[in-house]
């Protein structure tokens, strides 16, 4: 069955470009054509199409994206875009449309844009998870690793890691995986790619998750720009419905300007020495210096001995903040992360598994 | 031993820089000791904290100081004339040992401030001790490669009880030697040595293709100990193993004509990848 399609674009030019493409494909049957968008919603319901292209570049257009949705909501929505604005395809997203192709493009695009945004899961914007620590060695990676296989096995959607700890980056370790492409390649490439062409650089850790990888080597590190790693991360979100991304320890350029765009940040700590604590306080105070009026910054402590409520209000006390997360201990943990076959998880009946479970149910509900 | 550095200064005091790759796998606890034993032995020791943001040193020993890093910069930079190293370093005393602290800033945006080249001169201004051992974090960052270029030595520590551990440390010492800092330099030095893990010592040092300059052994609770009595491990724990492997280390460190050569030369790097590094660092 062919998709039915309608075609909202106000450059005549394009618009004939884009008809004389889908007109010689078997796949698309053009049912109707518009140069504006109030047009559009009003009439072409009487063709009951499946497919939309509406120029996003338009600003009238961009802006009646939510109302296509709402009145053609079974089908798919697509803006379409001169030259890749993040800004734009985020304006796309958090109007529930399917996602942005970028003109020119074949009908061979057309079918596996539809196809990338449909395994993404529900049209939503997607969320930028990040975890940090003050000094790291806080269970960091190995929570973010377990989070992200747990989120996508409970949503079906698609699940990016990004390893943003550039020189000693370990989920590829993890995960037992030696990509060839890394955050280095996909940084330098990043302004000649559109979601499509980003998506390869992505490598399968397990069903529905996905690790874009660390440098190899750590002085490759200064060939990651910062300002390209967000322009990577705001396109992932557009092929994923959650990002996560492992930072750097500490305070620098790269962690701050993630941390700035993200949905939840993950104060992560692990407490030996007792003074771990003051650190994740420090941190603390400095991302409440610079917070927006959104709460998005977690506390998480890993290895709680004991595991008890007692203990939270302990932490809390010294921390002057509360405790978000609590994660116990598991000492089989280091053992399966060393053998590189975290994707295989632990059990589910352990209590780590069961607390990061929760958590994961936790930011679920709080995407959808 | 003197040698001519970037600021024209003649300098003989030995700078011990303690490196890792990995955090949190005791360079603090290791840098205390160091100065502790080095002054037990009667020199003239200085322990800066350079983990700036989240310097250890005086949690490690109870002390408290409002005099920084922070502060000798804004000295430095205020009254460049009247700048004196000594107005900002704290004591750490007990019995008959007594070595001074360089403390990291209090606060993370002063840390977030410091910079490199000033920190070098604060450092170089510290040339009237005999020893000056600098506590690093663990990445290669624009400010740890200067410290690094000014050490006599670089203690480059770890802990081999993780394959990920391992890995950091294997691609940290390659990328010490690629930065061309001298192999009789860089003393790798293996901590937890003789804990039960699944990676051999032997093993590491067939991958390194160099042998530990010394092991400090496994002791947890000595550790712990140190650390919440505020007192360096000849204190704390007097007789434990870790105390004596310390001390061994303190010996050889001591031992001028067999570690340090008199030809040896500190290497100063300049532009290339430590200042593409420090562009991208921004400290």
């Amino acid at each position: 069955m062919a998709y039915k399609v309608v075609v909202v674009e106000d450059n005549r030019d394009a618009l004939d470009k884009i008809v004389h493409l889908l007109r010689k494909s078997p796949d698309f049957e053009v049912v109707a054509t518009y140069q504006n968008e109030r047009a559009a919603l009003g009439q072409a319901g009487m063709f009951q199409p499946n497919l939309f292209f509406i120029n996003v570049n338009n600003e009238s257009m961009l802006n009646a994206m939510s109302a296509f949705v709402d009145t053609f909501s079974g089908a798919y929505i697509l803006g379409t875009l001169e030259h890749w604005d993040p800004f734009i395809a985020e304006k796309v997203s958090v109007a529930g449309a399917t996602g942005c192709i970028l003109k020119p493009f074949s009908a061979g695009d057309i079918l596996e844009y539809v196809q990338l945004y449909s395994i993404r899961g529900q049209h939503k914007p997607a969320k930028l998870i990040t975890f940090f620590s003050p000094k790291g060695r806080a269970g960091r990676t190995t929570l973010a690793a377990l989070l992200s296989l747990l989120i996508a096995d409970k949503t079906g959607e698609r699940v990016a890691l990004i390893d943003a700890d550039l020189q000693f980056g370990d989920l590829p370790m993890f995960f037992d995986l030696a990509p060839k492409r890394t955050l280095v390649d996909a940084t330098q490439d990043i302004k000649l790619l559109a979601p499509l062409t980003l998506a390869p650089y992505f490598y399968p850790v397990k069903e529905g998750v996905t690790l874009l990888s660390s440098p190899e080597r750590p002085e490759y590190a200064e060939l990651v720009a910062p300002e390209s790693l967000i322009e990577v991360i705001m396109m992932a979100k557009n092929i994923f419905r959650y990002v996560i991304v492992d930072l750097p320890a500490g305070f620098n350029p790269l962690s701050l300007n993630v941390c700035r765009i993200a949905d939840v940040v993950f104060i992560t700590t692990m407490i030996n020495s007792g003074f771990e604590v003051n650190h994740a306080k420090k941190t603390m105070e400095m991302f409440d210096s610079q917070a927006d009026e959104r709460r998005k910054v977690h506390t998480v402590f890993t290895r709680v001995n004991p595991f008890t409520e007692e203990q939270r209000q302990k932490i809390a006390d010294q921390l002057g903040y509360p405790v978000d997360v609590m994660i116990p201990n598991e000492y089989r943990m280091i053992s399966v992360a060393n053998s590189g076959r975290l994707a295989q998880g632990l059990p589910d009946d352990t209590l780590l598994m069961k607390t990061i479970s929760a958590m994961a149910e936790k930011i679920i509900d709080a995407g959808r | 031993m003197a040698v001519a550095t970037q600021s024209g200064i003649e300098r003989s005091s030995v700078i011990i820089s303690v490196f890792s790759t990995t955090p949190g796998i005791g360079k603090t606890i290791t840098a205390i000791n160091l100065s502790a034993g080095l002054a037990h032995e009667g020199y003239k020791v200085c322990l800066a904290d350079l983990d700036l943001q989240f310097g250890d040193v005086l949690n490690y020993l109870k002390l408290t100081s409002v005099n920084t890093v922070a502060g000798a910069q804004r000295a430095m930079l205020d009254h460049p004339d009247k700048f004196r190293v000594s107005d900002f370093l704290t004591e750490y005393k007990h019995a008959d040992v007594k070595f001074s602290i360089l403390p990291a800033p209090l606060y993370i945006y002063d840390a977030y401030q410091t910079d490199v080249q000033i920190v070098t001169n604060i450092i170089n201004d510290l040339n009237y001790f005999d020893y000056v051992i600098i506590d690093l974090n663990s990445m290669f960052s624009a400010l740890n490669l200067a410290m690094l270029d000014i050490s006599t030595i670089i203690n480059y520590i770890g802990v081999i009880d993780f394959l990920p551990a391992l890995k950091n440390y294997k691609i940290g010492y390659d990328t010490l030697i690629l930065f061309e800092y001298e192999e009789s330099k860089i003393r790798l030095v293996e901590n937890r040595a003789d804990s039960q893990k699944l990676i051999e010592g032997g093993d590491v040092e067939r991958l390194l293709g160099e042998p530990f300059y010394h092991k400090l052994p496994n002791d947890y609770p000595s550790v712990k100990k140190s650390i919440n009595t505020g007192q360096p491990l000849m204190f704390a724990a007097p007789d434990s193993k870790l105390t004596k492997s310390f001390d061994e280390l303190v010996g050889l460190y001591t031992n001028r004509q067999r570690t340090v050569l008199p030809e040896e030369k500190v290497t100063t790097n300049k532009g290339g990848f430590f200042s593409g590094i420090k562009k991208f660092f921004g400290f």
